[in-house]
């Protein structure tokens, strides 16, 4: 056997993959050819490193790793096989049929009847809260004086809601448009403290509410009547307004786009 | 259930070499980890269709693959590749220390010198892929000419002349590195 011949198999030799036959050509020309057994003994010392350096290792928290993760699939299966059984399984075709359906119409009236509830209570509320405003502001015509501060200097009035209110009102005097300002006070508006500004146009006087209504997103002004009375409803900043007189509509909504 | 605790007791002793192999092939600790678990994973759903056979060449086979679906995806990725990995691949001690640390410590390896250790691991990196894999399956996991063909899905022929080849190369590349060290040396 060659030289060349014997190379190609001495891997296969060393890992005992050879035939009888070939092993022993193998053998005999080793036992006399230096560089072939050289080579022998070099890829001995190489497999032996090789072992010695042994593997590289997992780090133990693998082992958790991939046994969470069985969890995991385990848990995946446990819920499809449930669902599958409960959609499928033994049900027949028709019954399944009609729970579906069932189910379907119950949804929907479901809906249905939410919907009616909320609209039936938005009304009520908004009723309840239009009432409580015109109440207010019939009160305040019917006292000595309708404010607590009396100031048309919008910094006196700001700073005397601080600490009144959980909120800083904006105070604006709009005597150059025609809206001086009266003053300010508190009051109580649907089950809240609410700040109130003021205005007076002429000999009307007109309240404006305000109170924090974070999840409202800015609107503008929206008219109602009540009671003979004009009202306004509008959002700003977070902050609801409702300003109600016996003012006419125009100059009221006048006074929303100065107070926007 | 009774199949859950069955496969933890079979296939979980192979966590060390699913490691090794899946490391060998990727040469990033994390992208190892990844690929052990994915495979473990994909060997706990197909366990069912293992009869009889021994579970260790058709866990290794599993990891294999995955590891070869993130070599090809890695190369799809374009020419990014992990500071760790050009590390591991061809030369840098940080690496080779780093692995040198981390490689399970036996009797035989406190005889053999560290640096030897360390030009061993080198040449390693430096084979391609399919070389790398048959010194593992052969010299570390000591499968049969066999099973590495199945694992590796290739005929006994081709494993028989890629570990020729791979032995060769190792051959050379260790030469080279000794002879290398021991210039620095003197």
């Amino acid at each position: 056997m060659q030289c060349d011949r014997v190379q190609e198999l001495l891997g296969a030799y060393r890992d005992g993959e050879l035939s009888a036959d070939e092993r022993r050509a193998v053998l005999a020309h080793l036992d006399q050819c230096k560089a072939c057994s050289a080579l022998m003994a070099t890829d001995d010392r190489i497999g032996q490193a090789l072992k010695a350096r042994g593997r590289t290792t997992a780090p133990p928290a693998l082992a958790q790793r991939i046994r969470a993760e069985l969890d995991r699939h385990d848990n995946r299966q446990l819920t499809t096989t449930a669902t599958n059984r409960f959609m499928s399984g033994d049900s027949p075709f028709r019954v399944r049929h009609f729970a579906q359906r069932a189910a379907v119409l119950l949804a929907v009236s479901l809906l249905s009847a939410i919907t009616t509830w909320q609209v039936l209570e938005t009304r009520a509320t908004n009723s309840h809260l239009e009432r409580d405003i015109v109440s207010a502001h019939i009160r305040t015509l019917l006292q000595d004086t309708p404010v607590q501060i009396a100031s048309s200097d919008q910094h006196t009035v700001q700073p005397w809601f601080a600490g009144r209110l959980d909120f800083a009102p904006q105070v604006r005097d709009l005597a150059t448009a025609g809206f001086p300002l009266v003053g300010g006070r508190l009051d109580y508006v649907a089950d809240r403290r609410v700040g109130t500004l003021v205005y007076k146009r002429r000999l009307h006087l007109i309240n404006v509410f305000m109170w924090p209504e974070p999840s409202m997103a800015d609107s503008t002004a929206n008219a109602t009547l009540r009671n003979g009375f004009n009202l306004l409803s509008w959002n700003r900043n977070g902050v609801a307004y409702r300003a109600v007189s016996d003012l006419n509509l125009d100059e009221m909504l006048r006074l929303s786009r100065e107070l926007w | 259930m009774d199949d859950r605790a069955t496969f933890e007791r079979l296939a979980l002793v192979h966590m060390d070499a699913a490691f090794n192999l899946a490391f060998a092939l990727l040469r990033v600790r994390a992208d190892a980890e990844d690929a052990v678990q994915n495979s473990y994973l994909r060997a706990y759903r197909a366990f069912h269709q293992l009869q009889g056979e021994s579970i260790k060449p058709w866990l290794l086979t599993i990891v294999r693959n995955v590891c070869y679906r993130h070599l090809q995806e890695r190369r799809r990725g374009g020419n990014v590749i992990s500071l760790d990995e050009s590390l591991g691949g061809r030369s840098g001690l940080a690496a080779i220390e780093a692995e040198l640390a981390i490689a399970q410590p036996s009797p035989e390896a406190a005889a053999i010198h560290a640096s030897e250790h360390a030009i061993l691991s080198e040449a390693i990196g430096a084979l391609p892929p399919a070389f790398r894999e048959v010194i593992i399956l052969r010299e570390i996991e000591e499968f049969s000419y066999r099973e590495v063909a199945d694992i590796i899905g290739a005929p006994v022929g081709t494993v028989m002349s890629r570990l020729s080849r791979a032995r060769s190369e190792l051959r050379s590349l260790m030469m080279k590195r000794m002879n290398r060290d021991d210039k620095n040396a003197m």
